[in-house]
């Protein structure tokens, strides 16, 4: 049973990643803008373009690049890039901690900010304060994440600089560390002004990516909160003396987290493609920031490389998900 | 039986009264008395308000009901004038309550033995060992086979009739001297519910625990109770001992009531339901009474 559904999760894994592959490799082509013309000086003669198209390969056949180059992905070669030229897997994979870490402090903020206004709302519910807390989730919603970026960079960098809105570390602090995890690696190894200084650079970016998903959490946690809350198990529980806090937290909470959870999930994909803008506007290096230049530059490798990591990165994602979703429902754990 | 000197009674209802927001009455000069150990029957047709008196004593009324007059006392403790946290330790330490549907009345994401045992630790002051000791004893009284497996279930694991003996053997669990069972087997099968019956009539007396009864069933009210309050349209209609109901009901709706339920005994006999002339003539005389009550308010 759980072999056979591990199988089928394999293969449709397989297929979408394929997929992925087959469209990014062919849109990337399509467009206009010649990669080899861009990377040589103006004067240079049509021998010497169609000489470095050869090497890159782009003078054979579309389904023949294709070919090559899934041949190579296959036995883990991405290519070279054309722009920076180095393999393509080294670029990315060095990129993704900083992706990882900036999106994974953006889902804590986005779950604990949420969460707690969730509660408080329940806490509160029929009164001003549970208005007052819709009317501003729905606000901050309105707000797409890329321009809340744009807020933070004149409120805290512009009018009020009190953080570092550049970049993703202090460049006068040394780091020689094994992995670009430099938060996690800086804990482990008991660098805290390396992750002093991490979290405050990312604490802007962060906040910008999680402001939109804290609310939408907000607004459907406290929604199953206040069902959960009509339960006859949540009135036997005020009987037996617990106060309406106790009643939520103990009670409601657990019950109403649990359809929260796709939701979040969903969202969080939507908040890792967020990145590619919002570390932009931060000039923050990660693998969106990289993903931007290597479309302007039209480095295809880089592109492909990237788009097939998000796309991977998406299918952990979906099947974390599942794989909590069945730990917190003691239903499906002993179905 | 005991009891405190100064006050005999377990719980005092006295001239309670409900109303929606709009003045509208839901309950009406309710008053009814339990002694140590008694049992008494609330009974009547759905949406006479029986529900509605337990739900008060508890204090889990619903927040657009509100108490407009009377007092409930609660082994003589006056719970109307009570701040809402003392209200609340009062009830939980003196009451408790067995609800009427055991599939949503336990936690789906909790195990069983937290739910019993949560309460006695963090509430009633109880060591864990204790707790646990205590509903282990209980829910082998309750006649669950493994109790020890049962404490680590979680609610789909059993079935109806083992869900509510788990509720009964909460509700016991921390020596209250009044429950509230709100129709507690009209959720359950047929066959348990007799044993379901018995299980609340036999703990009630080896404990001598107060019960106010729930349910619209006079074949019920036989036998468990020795009280009965019969109740229509939120009013008492009678208030008599159990025997004394069945042998000589002195109001036209007791009678009508008894003579609407069916006798598995004798089968042969008509069903009649209560007249439809009765029901129209006590709810102008429930239209008479609340236009008095509100003429004497202002
Ligand atoms: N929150 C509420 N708002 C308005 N009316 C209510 C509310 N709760 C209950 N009522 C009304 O109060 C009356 C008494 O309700 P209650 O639940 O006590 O009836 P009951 O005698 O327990 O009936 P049943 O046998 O159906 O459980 C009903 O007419 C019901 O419609
Ligand atoms: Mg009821």
């Amino acid at each position: 049973m759980l072999l056979k559904t591990t199988l089928i999760r394999l293969l449709t894994t397989a297929v979408t990643l394929f997929g992925v592959a087959v469209v990014v490799f062919v849109l990337v082509r399509v467009a206009p803008g010649n990669p080899i013309a861009m990377m040589l000086p103006p004067g240079a003669t049509e021998a010497d373009i169609a000489a470095l198209e050869a090497l890159y390969g782009f003078d054979k056949s579309l389904p023949e690049q294709f070919v090559i180059w899934l041949g190579g992905v296959l036995q883990g070669d991405f290519g070279t890039s054309i722009t920076l030229r180095r393999p393509v897997d080294e670029l990315v994979l060095s990129r993704l901690p900083a992706t990882l870490e900036l999106s994974i402090m953006a889902l804590v903020i986005a779950v604990a900010l949420g969460t707690a206004i969730a509660v408080i709302g329940a806490r509160r519910r029929g009164t001003a304060t549970e208005v007052g807390l819709d009317l501003s989730s729905g606000a901050v919603l309105s707000v797409p994440d890329f321009l809340w970026g744009l807020v933070f960079v004149l409120l805290f960098g512009v009018l009020w600089p009190v953080l570092s809105i550049s970049g993703r570390i202090d460049p006068q602090i040394e780091v020689d560390f094994t992995s670009n995890f430099y938060t996690f690696e800086g804990l482990l190894r008991g660098r805290l002004d390396v992750v002093q200084s991490t979290l405050s650079h990312m604490l802007m970016p962060a906040l910008a990516l999680a402001l939109p998903l804290a609310a939408m959490i907000a607004q459907l946690l406290k929604q199953n909160l206040k069902e959960v809350l009509l339960q006859d198990y949540t009135t036997l529980a005020r009987v037996r003396g617990f106060s309406e806090t106790s009643v939520i937290l103990r009670e409601a909470l657990r019950n109403a987290l649990l359809p929260t959870l796709t939701l979040v999930g969903v969202q969080f994909t939507f908040l890792i493609g967020g990145t590619v803008i919002v570390e932009r506007i931060f000039s923050y290096e990660g693998l969106g920031n990289m993903a931007i230049d290597a479309v302007i530059n039209r480095d295809l490798p880089l592109i492909q490389g990237i788009v097939l990591l998000f796309a991977a990165l998406f299918i952990v994602i979906n099947l974390l998900v599942d794989l909590s979703y069945t730990l917190l429902n003691p239903r499906l754990r002993h179905g | 039986m005991t009891g405190s000197q100064t006050h005999p009674n377990t719980l005092d209802v006295m001239q309670l009264n409900i109303a929606l927001p709009n003045g509208h009455r839901l309950l009406r000069d309710v008053s009814l008395s339990l002694r140590p150990g008694e049992v008494r029957v609330l009974v009547g047709e759905s949406g006479a308000g029986k529900s509605m008196i337990g739900k008060a004593v508890l204090g889990i009324l619903p927040q657009n009901l509100k108490v407009t007059e009377g007092e409930i006392l609660l082994e003589g403790q006056h719970l109307n004038a009570m701040t809402p946290w003392t209200r609340r330790k009062t009830v939980a330490q003196s009451a408790a309550l067995i609800p009427q549907d055991p599939l949503t009345a336990l936690n789906p994401a909790r195990r069983i033995g937290p739910q019993i045992t949560d309460p006695l630790v963090r509430i009633h002051g109880w060591s864990r060992t204790k707790a646990r000791e205590t509903a282990l004893a209980l829910l082998d009284r309750v006649h669950i086979r493994d109790p020890k497996r049962v404490m680590e279930s979680y609610p789909h694991e059993l079935s109806g009739g083992m869900r509510q003996r788990v509720l009964i053997a909460a509700a016991f669990a921390p020596s209250p001297r009044l429950i509230v069972a709100d129709e507690p087997t009209t959720a359950l099968d047929v066959t348990v519910q007799k044993q379901i019956l018995r299980l609340i009539r036999e703990l009630q007396q080896e404990t001598a625990t107060a019960v106010l009864f729930v349910t619209h069933d006079m074949g019920v009210v036989a036998k468990v109770s020795q009280q009965v309050t019969v109740l229509f349209a939120g009013k008492v209609m009678e208030d008599a001992p159990t025997e004394r109901i069945f042998t000589d009901p002195r109001h036209p709706y007791t009678r009508a009531l008894i003579a609407a339920t069916p006798s598995y005994a004798d089968l042969d006999r008509p069903f009649s339901p209560v007249p439809q002339a009765l029901i129209a003539e006590l709810q102008d005389d429930i239209v008479r009474d609340d236009a008095r009550h509100q003429g004497g308010a202002r």
